[in-house]
């Protein structure tokens, strides 16, 4: 009975190893992106040269994506991985990738494509001491809500798929360039509709706006937390608002990802405006695509800024 | 007359008018010569400078392409890497990235202190820990990982834990294994000293685990932590389902090691693995399940004789049989799993060891003979955070005695924590425990305060998921 069960599951771990473990290379190239606005850009690229996996929806925190076991057949089976990089995806991304068994997509290989290449980081910390909190060895990742710099991204993106695929290479390049026509459309209305706002205050939750604001001309007063991932403390919230009421900062941004009574509070007390701001595609209704995304951004921002 | 004087005048005037035009003409000439000049020093002024901000702006573009170049044709081991091409400056961007990234990789060390009151003494309790007031320095990790070459890397746990009977701390080797990260077919292997794949909470070290101490039944049946010196194989079916197989062997599982003897046969080997699965039951709700094995066909008397309660009978053991079954259902919102989220995990153990029972104690004296005992024992914790920093929860504990087991203990833990920081938090645990009449041992009942904290980086690994 023994030997009759251990032969049987022997054979069938054979034919799965046989059958199962060399995927038949897909005609398509199969792209997994860590964030939506990646997968976004990808889709827009590849059109239907490529299948597209976004492991965020949209609505989580760009550091906090679950680490699903589901993720990670997706992953094995991927010939591109798409990620922000300056260590925005280090709480999930490195114990997936380890789990995918995929060597294709390991760090340093072609299929690791890390969009941050050719940017230059903001606020590259001088320490990584938890004593200025969860901060980014690499500087702050959140570059890609400048669309100017979401530009390198796409570049760097479409260079990764001519190179998983290079017959494609005119279909991604005819593509790629109406894209980039169109986002180009959207940037000089987005600057156009933001200059009358120049020098908006704002604060926000968590450390996510740097690049926008310096792209836009807006001045990011600063943030709800105390330090990146430490929470408030009641004497860092009374000096926020303090310092709130005395330089006028008219906008509270909460990300949706965080809590809102703190938030509340604090457009409360100073008299300020509560938005909430989507920080990548999906993270609110209607802003499926990444310059849906950066239309609202925009125009929630315009609506409640001081008349 | 007249007329020839008016002819002369006009005729020296006019002779006085054209002198008077070669002096103004000399002059303008000279002027526009001066301005030529001038314009013409200008003209060479400003192409010289322009040349010379073309040469700069033409260096600075250079620079740049070369800086550019530099990091789309890194080599693999520098590819991708952001922010290669920043400008110049004492220390670049990517120097300080590497620098941390060094930094990071090497230093990461983590304590447990535990505060505990208990009511009874240890010898009414069978605790390693005295009844009272304690502290128990209870660890001091120090974990260091890094790729060895672009097919493995490695990775050392060594720990340093305050010694029950003198209170000195023992360093000793946790973990140093090990492991590929380029085998084909889906496989991993790892080889070395290193915590093996049994059941979920088995691999976890203590700092990690969800309440403040070890389930009884893992303690009991397993020793611990599943420490290993030996190999184990990964393998992720090549599937669309997530599926994952260890199988492993070493020369012991959990603390206390084997007998080594004086030959090692094949038989004397730890063979252990675990099957394990997901399903996304909901976006936010996620179930986890898994079944372990573990078999040391010749057990050569692991932890030596066991002396029973009756003070005289002893128990070796023989063969260790164990076998496991778990699961863990999770809650993990994913707007804001950093702020909320809900655990229920359990893990139910078979133990079915064969002991050498030597009625009276006295080894040769052939009353002894061999006996199968069979013993089950689980855990089970629910865990719920509402917010960042803090969570509760409620351990069960039930285990039968592996040698006796009539012998049953039950514990029932009440739990909360308050964490912080990400890397500081403070846990508050009150323990029932209830032993039965055949174990001799007395009820009890204790609170602890234990405090965790971690330098360095942290990051999550895939067991600890």
């Amino acid at each position: 009975m023994k030997t009759k069960f251990l032969r049987t599951l022997s054979l069938a771990l054979v034919a799965i190893a046989a059958f199962g473990s060399v995927p038949a290379r897909a005609a398509k190239v199969r792209v997994v992106a860590t964030l939506t606005d990646l997968a976004d850009f990808a889709r827009e690229i590849g059109g239907d040269r490529v299948d597209v996996y976004s492991l965020a929806t949209g609505i989580e925190d760009t550091h906090g994506v679950p680490m699903k076991p589901s993720f990670v057949p997706v992953l094995n089976r991927a010939d591109l991985l798409l990620l922000v990089g300056f260590g925005c995806e280090h709480a999930f991304l490195p114990a997936l990738l380890e789990a995918s068994k995929n060597p294709h997509i390991q760090y340093g290989q072609p299929g690791y494509v890390d969009c941050a290449q050719g940017i230059v980081p903001l606020e590259v910390p001088k320490s990584t001491d938890h004593s200025e909190g969860d901060v980014h060895p690499y500087g702050n990742p959140h570059y890609m809500l400048d669309p100017v710099l979401a530009k390198t991204a796409i570049q760097t993106i479409y260079n990764a798929l001519v190179g998983a695929a290079p017959q494609y290479r005119a279909d991604f390049t005819r593509n790629r360039d109406a894209y980039l026509k169109k986002l180009d459309a959207k940037i000089a209305e987005w600057e156009q509709a933001l200059k009358p706002v120049h020098g908006l205050k704002f604060v926000s939750y968590h450390n996510h706006w740097p690049y926008f604001a310096s792209r836009f001309g807006l001045e990011y007063f600063g943030t709800i937390e105390l330090k990146p991932l430490v929470d408030p403390t009641p004497r860092h919230i009374e000096e926020l608002i303090s310092a709130m009421k005395a330089e006028h900062v008219p906008i509270v941004v909460r990300e949706p990802q965080f809590p809102e009574k703190v938030p509340s509070l604090i457009a409360r007390q100073t008299g300020a405006t509560l938005v909430k701001l989507p920080i990548m595609p999906g993270g609110v209704p209607h802003t499926g695509t990444y310059i849906e995304e950066i239309d609202y951004i925009v125009h929630t921002l315009i609506a409640a800024a001081p008349k | 007359m007249k007329i020839r004087l008016i002819g002369l005048c006009l005729g020296l005037s006019a002779f006085s008018l054209i002198a008077q035009e070669a002096i103004d003409a000399e002059k303008l000439n000279k002027q526009l010569k001066q301005l030529q000049e001038t314009f013409e020093k200008q003209q060479a002024e400003m192409k010289a400078n322009f040349e010379k901000l073309v040469r700069e702006q033409q260096s600075q573009i250079d620079a740049l392409k070369k800086q550019l170049e530099a990091s789309t044709n890194a080599p693999p081991g520098a590819a991708g890497r952001p922010g290669a091409g920043i400008a110049g400056g004492a220390v670049t961007p990517e120097q300080l990235r590497e620098l941390n990234e060094k930094v990071a990789a090497v230093v990461q060390a983590q304590t447990k202190t535990r505060f505990s009151y208990r009511s009874k003494g240890s010898d009414l309790t069978g605790s390693d820990r005295p009844g009272g007031f304690d502290v128990f320095q209870r660890s001091i990790e120090l974990n260091v990982a890094g790729s060895v070459d672009p097919f493995a890397k490695g990775y050392a746990v060594i720990n340093a834990t305050a010694e029950s009977a003198t209170g000195e701390a023992t360093l000793g080797v946790e973990e140093a294994a090990l492991q590929t990260t380029a085998l084909p077919w889906n496989l991993e292997l790892k080889a070395g000293r290193f915590f093996g794949e049994f059941g979920r909470l088995g691999y976890i070290h203590d700092h990690e685990l969800p309440f403040v101490n070890r389930p009884l039944v893992l303690d009991q049946y397993i020793g611990g932590e599943s420490k290993t010196d030996g190999a184990q194989v990964n393998w992720l079916l090549p599937v669309a389902h997530y599926i994952s197989l260890s199988l492993g062997a070493g020369d012991q599982f959990g603390d206390d090691p084997n007998n080594p003897g004086t030959f090692r046969h094949f038989s004397e080997l730890n063979f252990f693995g675990r099957l394990s699965t997901y399903f996304d039951l909901r976006p936010d709700w996620q179930i986890e399940g898994g079944i372990s094995g573990l078999l040391n066909p010749k057990a050569e008397d692991r932890g030596g004789a066991l002396l029973q309660p009756n003070g005289v009978t002893t128990f070796t053991e023989r063969e260790r049989r164990l076998a496991g079954l778990d699961f863990k259902l999770s809650y993990v919102p994913l707007l804001n799993n950093q702020f909320r989220g809900f655990t229920w995990g359990t893990e139910l153990l078979y133990s079915n060891n064969r002991y050498r029972v030597d009625p009276d104690g006295i080894p040769s004296t052939g009353d002894e003979f061999n006996d199968h005992v069979g013993s089950f024992g689980l855990y089970s914790y629910a865990t719920y955070k509402w917010t960042r920093q803090w969570s509760g929860g409620f351990l069960f504990d039930w285990v039968q005695n592996a040698q006796n087991n009539h012998d049953q203990t039950f514990a029932y833990s009440p739990y909360i924590t308050w964490a912080l920081s990400h890397w500081n938090q403070l846990r508050l645990q009150y323990t029932h425990t209830d032993h039965n009449a055949a174990s001799g041992l007395h009820p009890d009942d204790a609170i602890y305060l234990q405090w965790a904290w971690i330098i360095g980086s942290h990051a999550h690994g895939w067991q600890q998921r």
